[in-house]
């Protein structure tokens, strides 16, 4: 991710709770501190199916906000 | 000690207290270290690590995941210092470094993990045995600083320069002790085989280092069987374990053999091949023994051209090829062998001690002020 944004491409990293630091870490190591997390709650390993679209819709309200400021 | 202008710009200096149990301490705060005790890394230690280092001292080998420092042979040897290795050892904690930095070994994903592995470090050749690495009775265990140090100064290097401190960059669940030092020799003189580095394809005479991402050693006692049959069959009891990540990724698990149980072994006529052959047959699970939803969810999902419509009588294998087990002969007497499952996503690596014209190093005293 860091990669596309090095590029010009907008992107994102989902990430489960417990993983914000480590992915805040890689994000300011690949040079780009400012990447935007879409956070969900943990865990997903496991999770039912029901589960899995309760984060994904987690995810959606997160990733519409960050393409709503994208676009403006 | 005066530090040299070049050293100065490439790498930033502590003040620390020189009394040992406030150096500890400062480590301990300023979020340095395992937990135990350290050797303070002076500056005149530090140089004598680097007596037997070949390389620029700050030029970089690799990088280290997940914050990817960059891993000088200066800040390695501070590492060093710090695990307690003698200067003689440098030259096997640079080289597991640099084995664990090709791709295939796959660093960032071991570093970053929440399985509990560990880098085990196998030391095959004439300088495991100059270094008194320990081969034999407990070799796993504690009591040889040469085992103690250099493992401990491979997991200070990963967490003082590559940022895996628990719960940021080091996310195991719950982790292994083999993470605090994971160092053995194989007891080559007592295994009836070729050893680990000449099955890698090196010569005879290499000295060696293999890197596998790996968890703790798991017990196989077998006091009874006297047949090369019956011990591998009680191998192979062990190996096939459903909550094991070698049952669903491809990786290299390792079998450590005891001096008895590879004496058995081989007697009855199995060479390495063939003991690899019969535990890749006889290893392996049916689908009945994993929980409905690995099945489902993970192994009809993976791999689908073995299990997509299979049955639960269907089989499955806990190495993708018969080579891909490493077998290795350690310990003394008894009969206690390990099994040594593995991180997935990884490949083990194995390098030789080389000089930087490619020849073998014979000694470890040829690589005294080397540069």
């Amino acid at each position: 991710m860091c990669q596309l944004r090095h590029r010009g491409v907008a992107a994102a990293v989902i990430c489960s709770e417990p993983f914000v630091q480590l992915a805040k870490t890689q994000a300011a190591v690949g040079g780009v501190a400012d990447l935007p997390l879409i956070i969900i709650p943990h865990p997903l390993g496991g999770a039912s199916l029901e589960v899995v679209k309760a984060r994904a819709e987690v995810a959606y309200e997160q990733l519409s906000l960050l393409m709503r400021d994208l676009l403006q | 000690m005066s530090v040299p202008a070049s050293i100065v710009a490439q790498t930033t200096y502590l003040e620390a207290p020189d009394d040992i149990e406030a150096a500890y301490e400062f480590c301990e705060q300023s979020g340095f270290g395992d937990g135990l005790p350290i050797i303070p890394p002076t500056l005149e230690r530090v140089e004598r690590m680097l007596m037997f280092c070949d390389k620029p001292r700050d030029q970089p080998i690799m990088s280290i995941p997940p914050r990817y420092g960059e891993a000088t042979p200066l800040r390695i040897a501070a590492n060093a210092v710090m695990a307690g290795c003698k200067p003689q050892y440098f030259p096997i904690v640079m080289l597991a470094l640099e084995a664990m930095g090709e791709q295939i070994y796959n660093l960032y994903g071991i570093q970053a993990t929440t399985h509990p592995c560990a880098p085990l470090i196998i030391v095959n050749g004439p300088i495991a045995r100059e270094l008194q690495i320990n081969a034999g009775y407990s070799a796993f265990g504690a009591g040889a600083r040469s085992n103690a140090s250099i493992g401990r100064a491979v997991h200070l290097a990963l967490v003082n320069i590559g940022g895996a401190k628990p719960g940021a960059g080091d996310m195991a669940t719950a982790g292994s002790p083999a993470k605090f030092t994971y160092c053995i020799a194989e007891n080559e003189a007592e295994s009836p085989w070729q050893p680990l580095n000449v099955d890698e394809g090196f010569p005879l005479g290499a000295t060696t280092v293999t890197v596998v991402a790996a968890e703790a050693p798991h017990n196989v006692n077998d006091h009874e069987s006297i047949s090369a049959e019956g011990v591998l069959k009680t191998i192979a009891g062990t190996v096939a374990t459903t909550g094991c990540n070698n049952a669903h990724h491809e990786s290299r698990p390792v079998i450590a053999f005891c001096p008895e149980h590879a004496a058995t072994v081989a007697g009855g006529g199995f060479s390495k091949s063939d003991v690899k052959e019969y535990l890749y047959q006889n290893a392996q699970i049916p689908l009945s023994k994993f929980s409905t939803e690995n099945v489902e969810r993970r192994l009809r999902k993976k791999f689908p051209h073995r299990y997509a419509n299979a049955g639960l009588d269907a089989l499955v294998p806990m190495v993708q090829r018969p080579e891909d087990y490493i077998v290795i002969v350690v310990g003394g007497a008894g009969k206690h062998s390990a099994y040594i499952p593995t991180f997935g996503s990884h490949r083990p690596v194995t390098r030789a001690l080389q000089h930087e014209d490619g020849r073998l190093v014979l000694s470890i005293q040829e690589l005294r002020n080397a540069r």
